[in-house]
């Protein structure tokens, strides 16, 4: 029901619950303030934005006093404006001297004509500063105390490290607790996850990125996707003289809604690090010899040129990069299909949610998150599962946090207490592997209490019965043997799940990166589909997808078993559409999933492979095998914006352009496709990964004369119905499209299966529990479990080349207390981890979000060789390997025993605080 | 050996006028048994001694050790109906005081106690609330809103829990009348609480009691506890309870969005209204915040009938008035009587004049925001919208006496110091405004002030007024400019260095 108001004489249209500053903002009448904010709840602290409301006495301010039908307000004359000039003149008479005071101050005294500060002798504001954040800073003599940065860490981020400190003239916000010692590292030493929401909210400056004092504000910004995980948070790059200097979270970014986290708006230095790839590399022995594009070009074709005739098409694969854009990615897939004639092309989503696609494929007929980010908001129940959204997906985490604070209940299943299972109603801490009997034994009290959503059943699904059938034995009790949690607490989250209305789930690698992580997915799915949270606003199975393009990546075919879209392989339309619009035949046997790859080169019959933006060598697991398995291929081609692990195998290394260098779209895991933009050059004109492709492609007697990366989604929208309504001039929507989007004038879909599933009826796959591929046992009596930390990004490539580095500067292994004891190990102490397949260093950390005999690190500095331990165990169908469960052993080092390069860069730990 | 049943207050004030000497003193003879009971509110007379003679109870005050003997004989005792102070007072709200022993349940239920609960439980809430709206009791804390209007956003409001807080952040210079409830007549507080808990249909509460209070909190908590045990607390099919929580020093928490941030264990900062309480107020779940006072009106309305009250008092000024006077007056203490009666009238009746040899100069009404009356104004009646129409406040119902030695000036200076000392910290007007007036009138008061300081105190305090988040900063402005208003050439002679 909309209301009018009147303001200053012009009638508005409202909606109730509006603030009259918010209808007024939105009509586009300007009232001055210094405390709203959009993004946070009415505060009124300025009082610059007081109004006269007719028929009510006072001057209430405009942003706190909501709106009623017909009102009838003002909000300027001579006397508010009176009262604006006194308070601002307030203001200034606390600031530094002039020249030094907050712009925003010294402008809006010019708008209310104010010159003279009356007051003489006054106390001004503490100059109290804090630059111990190395992202910002904050000076307290230009700051207005308005709390709005306070607000944003307890509203938007959901962290609570600042706080306002003392009372009256003499509240200040400070961040954590060590100026109340009078210190002046707040920051550093407090619980900030340098988000910078609150520098975003900081209306005088006072709180600044350092690359803005240093470099001096943008004067342009140009509007793009960040590329670090799968959430798709929008940001608008702040650009002076053709380097970037700021980048700020958009408002209208549709999945951030203009929230960040640390990585992406600080995390984007490395693009001007020293030592980026600026020319291709042709390995000469043990040397590097620089070379020019045409040679490197020209290499790369004669090579694979070579191969495909000496070898077969057979004989080459390319690993493409979830980290590209999708145009990118659906070249390279051309590439391998059209030029050399064969589907080995996989992307990095095969070693995290390939198990997730698998999963939600085979029971939906769609593998992608269900619901848009804004489901949270419709949601009665979050379930998390196997996720640590506010470290990986830390804007969406921040929204879970802000969710479950308005009330929503939440239900966190991980083995790990992470930050969101200390705060959920029930905290389901399994141990590793038992995904799919906790599930089952959830499933068991769905059936057994008579929870299941029989309408739902009977209407969109089929085999209902045979799961049934398999929960029957999965008791709570013998569920608690497996999982160790206990049974009231899997039929009490049985029950909520069930009963809430609205259940929503989201999932991460915890449920995918198993021996039987794609049971463990059907087993989540399976919940979903007997009580009926699928399909509806507020409910569904949601992969929290790690990287900012690995949804696209999938989608547009670097898939060794799909084409783009998911289109079999066989499909005789499909065959036919492709050879008219490439020219070419789409080969039809599947490929080979990057595993295979592995074995295929250590078996020589892999030749030829080309790997951009992915360093396997660090990565994947069971290293050992990899690095084998890389060094018998012929001929191997790595693509990246620095020398990685993987380059050291390398024949030729090709410089990459950056995100903030090339146009393009990534997918984010609520399938959003958003545009990136060129925000900058790429240094030595380094070639976009498109334009590479294209060059090679055209060497080897296939040209692709494309322009502009739009003309590669043309094509792929051609080729694909899913993308079929998708263009760049529709992109320019900053919501962006959620596929599918079947036509062009169709809006994209926000919320998937709502009146039917892809293959008509969703299917139930009764999955029974299975132990995993390792557990613990005499040798090796420790169960690790890895993943990311928050200041981190995988291999760390990006993210240690910025000055994150100041805040986490090495892997952990993060240890309960009673095993450090039992160890006699001390805080920080080295400690030797050993597999069965290989051993790594770490500095050993009390923490409490493991449970005793379980161990977690990260993977994100290659001097910790984390992933050597780890097996080639992996999902039988996916073959997405078991990165959360292996066995370990903890050995104490001797201080002797250390190479002084390696106790260097293990000695540091973390400042964060491990919470 | 006959033993003499005598009564002496143990109110904390009573004790600081001598009461415990007194006790201590008494205490030790064998023909004495000493009951120690609220104040009656006269501290001019106290120590006093009160005990039952056949015609009533007859009061020996101001006792000295030499008085023991003829309080032992039952002689030269004045009867205390006979003292004009307390003769003259309408005491209802007050009506145990200096009588009953506070903690004695079985007296305040001999003297009526619970019967208005015991009326308001036979009621349906929407009639209670109709009773309030008849009796047109408006809030005692200061800002004087309709009670029963609160009540009815209460009851209306859906929510999982609702909450009863009672103000008990009595933090106005000079005030006491809710320490002496708490103090005094612990059950009539309860009382009111499980009448509004009934009404509204809440199932907890919280009394929100300042620092400085322990002997209120101690006596609150064994009154919760006897009450509980007397199965008095049960309302709803539930135990209502009653939690203390004591403050913690800050002036503003008496502000009820300062409060309740307090009591959630935040800052405590003033919230913007609205939502009201009533609707969003602690864990932003339907809350009625009330004074003391406002709490321990409400068993007599419902024990009588809303018409009864509203037959006290002026027109939109129902029911009674407790005053507390102090300052340069003769007789300060605690007067309870109708609104109506005129400043003047009550500080010469009440009062009794000033002390000997002090000159009338000032008085301020309604705590450290209040305004300043010299003599010519002090006809104005007693009563919310007279004061209003004044542009002072009631407030609490405290008043202070200056006089003629008082440096009017400095006076300024020091509310305005306090309110800057006591700023939350929230709004601008409020956190530097206070502060910039204080500066002014720290250079005025030492000799550098400048002529133009008077007008910029004025603009600076129409903004104050105006443009505060809460009453702390909007009423700050009033004592300094009241000052100017009425003592103005205490400033000028500032101004122009002539101390």
């Amino acid at each position: 029901m909309a209301m009018q108001i009147t303001i200053n004489g012009r009638t508005i249209q409202a909606e109730p619950g509006d603030t009259i500053y918010q209808a007024a903002q939105r009509a586009g009448i300007s009232i001055p303030s210094l405390c709203a904010s959009d993004h946070l709840a009415p505060f009124g602290s300025c009082r610059l934005c007081l109004c006269v409301i007719e028929g009510r006495s006072g001057t209430p301010a405009s942003c706190t006093t909501p709106v009623q039908d017909r009102m009838l307000v003002t909000t300027a004359g001579p006397s508010l404006d009176r009262h604006r000039k006194n308070i601002v003149e307030l203001y200034l008479s606390e600031q530094p001297e002039q020249g030094q005071q907050a712009l925003v101050l010294t402008e809006l005294a010019r708008s209310l004509d104010l010159h003279d500060i009356r007051y003489r002798q006054s106390e001004r504001r503490m100059a109290y500063e804090d630059t111990s954040n190395p992202f910002f800073s904050f000076r307290n003599d230009i700051c207005v105390s308005c709390a709005r940065c306070v607000r944003a860490c307890q509203e938007i981020q959901g962290t609570n490290a600042l706080t306002m400190l003392g009372r009256g003239f003499w509240a200040i916000p400070v961040a954590g607790a060590a100026s109340v010692s009078g210190s002046s590292e707040g920051f550093a030493t407090s619980n900030c996850v340098s988000c910078g929401a609150c520098v975003k909210e900081c209306p005088t400056g006072a709180l600044t990125e350092k690359t803005v004092l240093e470099h001096g504000p943008p004067t342009e910004f140009v509007r793009t996707t960040c590329a670090y995980c799968g959430v798709g948070c929008a940001f608008d790059a702040g650009v002076r003289a053709g380097q970037v200097v700021q980048m700020i979270p958009a408002d209208d970014g549709p999945s951030n809604l203009g929230h960040a986290c640390m990585k992406g708006r600080f995390g984007w230095t490395y693009i001007a690090a020293e030592d980026r790839v600026r020319t291709p590399l042709l390995r000469e022995g043990s040397r590097w010899k620089e070379i020019s594009w045409d040679a490197a070009l020209d290499r790369l074709a004669q090579e694979f040129s070579r191969i495909k005739t000496t070898h077969g098409p057979d004989a080459l694969a390319t690993i493409s990069s979830s980290r590209g854009t999708n145009e990118e990615n659906y070249l390279f897939g051309k590439f391998m299909r059209c030029v050399i004639g064969t589907n080995h092309i996989d992307n990095c989503a095969r070693v995290c949610h390939s198990a997730t696609v698998t999963g939600m494929m085979e029971t939906l007929g769609a593998s992608a998150a269900t619901n848009s980010i804004d489901d949270l908001d419709l949601a009665k129940l979050i379930m998390v599962v196997g996720a640590n959204p506010t470290e990986s997906h830390p804007v969406v985490g921040a929204r879970i946090k802000q969710v479950h604070r308005r009330g929503v209940p939440m239900i966190v299943i991980d083995p790990r207490r992470t930050e969101l299972a200390r705060l959920a109603d029930l905290h389901l801490q399994l141990e590793p592997g038992t995904n799919v009997a906790l599930l089952n034994g959830m499933g068991h009290v769905i059936a057994k209490e008579g929870l299941i959503d029989h309408r739902f059943t009977g209407e969109r699904t089929e085999g209902l019965d045979e799961w049934i059938n398999t929960v029957a034995d999965c008791t709570p009790e013998k569920t608690e043997q497996i999982t160790g949690v206990p049974a009231h607490l899997i039929r009490e989250a049985a029950r909520r799940y069930a009963s809430s209305g609205a259940s929503l789930c989201v999932h991460g690698l915890g449920v995918a990166e198993h021996r039987w992580g794609s049971h463990g997915v059907m087993a989540l799915v399976n919940l979903a589909l007997a009580t009926g949270n699928i399909g509806k606003p507020g409910s569904g199975i949601n992969p929290l997808r790690g990287q900012n393009n690995v949804q696209g990546a999938s989608d547009v075919g670097c898939l060794p078993t799909y084409f783009a879209g998911y289109q079999p392989l066989d499909d005789p339309k499909l065959a036919a559409l492709h050879q008219q619009i490439t020219g070419r035949p789409l080969p039809t046997k599947r490929g080979m999933k990057t595993p295979d790859m592995w074995d295929a080169a250590l078996e020589g019959r892999l030749k030829g492979l080309w790997i951009i933006g992915y360093d396997v060598a660090q990565t994947d697991p069971n290293l050992k095998k990899v690095h084998e398995a890389l060094k018998r291929v012929e001929f191997l081609v790595v693509q990246d914006l620095f020398m990685s692990e993987t380059t050291k195998f390398a024949h030729l290394v090709l410089p990459g352009a950056s995100f903030l260098e090339k146009d393009g779209t990534f997918t984010n895991l609520e399938r959003r496709i958003q545009r990136i933009r060129k925000v900058v050059d790429p240094p030595n004109g380094i070639l976009p990964d498109w334009r590479v492709v294209c060059e090679v492609s055209k060497r080897m007697g296939y040209p692709m004369p494309y322009q502009h990366p739009s003309e590669i989604m043309d094509e792929l929208a051609r080729l694909t119905p899913m993308f079929a309504g998708v263009s760049y001039d529709r992109l320019e929507n900053p919501a962006g499209l959620q596929w599918p989007v079947p036509s062009p004038s169709h809006p994209g879909t926000s919320l998937m299966h709502r009146d039917t599933f892809p293959k008509g009826k969703a299917r139930f796959i009764a999955v029974d529990y299975l132990p995993p591929g390792e557990t613990a046992s005499e040798d090796y009596p420790f169960v690790l479990t890895t993943g990311r930390i928050l200041q981190h990004y995988n291999c760390g490539a990006q993210t240690r080349r910025t000055d994150i580095l100041d805040v986490v500067d090495t892997d952990v292994l993060e240890m309960h207390r009673t095993d450090m004891e039992r160890l006699q190990l001390e805080e920080g102490a080295i400690v030797r981890l050993v597999s069965a397949r290989g051993e790594a260093l770490l500095p050993a950390v009390r923490s409490e979000r493991v449970l005793p005999g379980h161990l977690f690190t990260s993977f994100h500095f290659p001097a910790s060789t984390v992933n050597s331990l780890l097996s080639s165990s992996a999902d039988e169908s996916s073959k997405c390997p078991e990165y959360k469960v292996s066995a370990v052993r903890v050995e104490p080092v001797q201080r002797e025993e250390l190479d002084a390069e390696d106790e260097t860069e293990l000695r540091h730990i973390r400042r964060q605080l491990i919470l | 050996m006959s033993i003499a049943r005598l009564y002496l207050s143990n109110d904390t004030s009573s004790r600081a006028a001598g009461a415990d000497r007194v006790a201590e003193e008494l205490e030790t003879r064998s023909d004495i048994q000493l009951v120690r009971t609220s104040s009656r509110g006269a501290f001019y007379l106290e120590p006093m001694i009160e005990r039952d003679l056949p015609d009533g109870r007859a009061a020996w005050c101001n006792v000295v050790p030499g008085d023991y003997e003829k309080i032992v004989a039952g002689t030269g005792g004045t009867p205390v109906e006979s003292i004009p102070y307390l003769a003259k007072q309408a005491r209802y709200t007050f009506s145990n005081f200096g009588v009953t022993e506070p903690l004695a349940l079985d007296e305040y239920q001999t003297r009526g106690g619970f019967k208005g609960l015991e009326a308001a439980l036979a009621m349906a809430p929407e009639a209670i609330i109709q009773e309030l709206k008849v009796s047109r009791l408006r809030g005692r804390g200061g800002a004087a809103f309709p009670v029963w209007s609160k009540w009815q956003a209460a009851l209306l409001a859906s929510a999982p829990v609702k909450y009863v807080v009672v103000n008990a952040d009595e933090g106005d210079a000079g005030t006491y009348c809710d320490r002496m409830m708490m103090e005094g007549d612990p059950f009539r507080l309860i009382e009111g609480m499980l009448i509004c808990a009934h009404a509204i249909g809440a199932t907890q509460g919280f009394i929100y009691c300042r620092q400085e209070y322990p002997a209120a909190a101690r006596t609150m908590r064994q009154a919760i506890q006897k009450a509980d045990e007397a199965e008095l607390l049960e309302l709803n099919d539930g135990t209502f309870s009653i939690e203390i929580v004591r403050g913690a020093g800050s002036y503003v928490c008496g502000e009820e969005t300062a409060l309740l941030e307090s009591l959630e264990g935040r800052r405590g900062v003033v919230r913007a209204k609205p939502p009201y309480p009533a609707v969003a107020g602690l864990f932003h779940q339907p809350t009625i915040v009330s004074n003391v006072l406002t709490f321990a009106t409400l068993p007599n309305i419902l024990a009588r009938g809303g018409a009864w009250h509203a037959s006290l008092g002026t027109d939109r000024s129902r029911g009674t008035i407790a005053l507390q006077i102090g300052g340069r007056i003769k007789q300060p203490g605690l007067v309870e009587i109708p609104f109506g009666m005129t400043l003047r009238q009550v500080l010469e009746e009440f009062g009794g004049g000033m002390v000997e040899g002090a000159q009338f100069k000032a008085v301020q009404v309604g705590g450290p925001l209040g305004s300043l009356f010299p003599e010519s104004k002090l006809d104005i009646p007693v009563c919310y919208d007279a004061f209003t129409d004044a542009g002072a406040i009631l407030g609490h119902g405290g008043i202070v006496v200056y006089d003629q030695d008082t440096d009017m000036v400095e006076l300024a200076r020091h509310f305005m110091a306090f309110v800057a000392d006591e700023s939350c910290g929230k709004c601008a007007p409020c956190r530097i405004g206070s502060l910039r007036a204080r500066e002014i009138l720290e250079l005025v008061q030492i000799g550098r002030g400048k002529p133009n300081d008077l007008t910029l105190l004025a603009d600076l305090g129409e903004t104050m007024k105006t443009a505060s988040l809460c009453a702390l900063g909007g009423r700050a402005p009033y004592p300094v400019m009241t000052a100017i208003e009425h003592f103005g050439q205490e400033f000028q002679n500032k101004l122009m260095h002539k101390h």
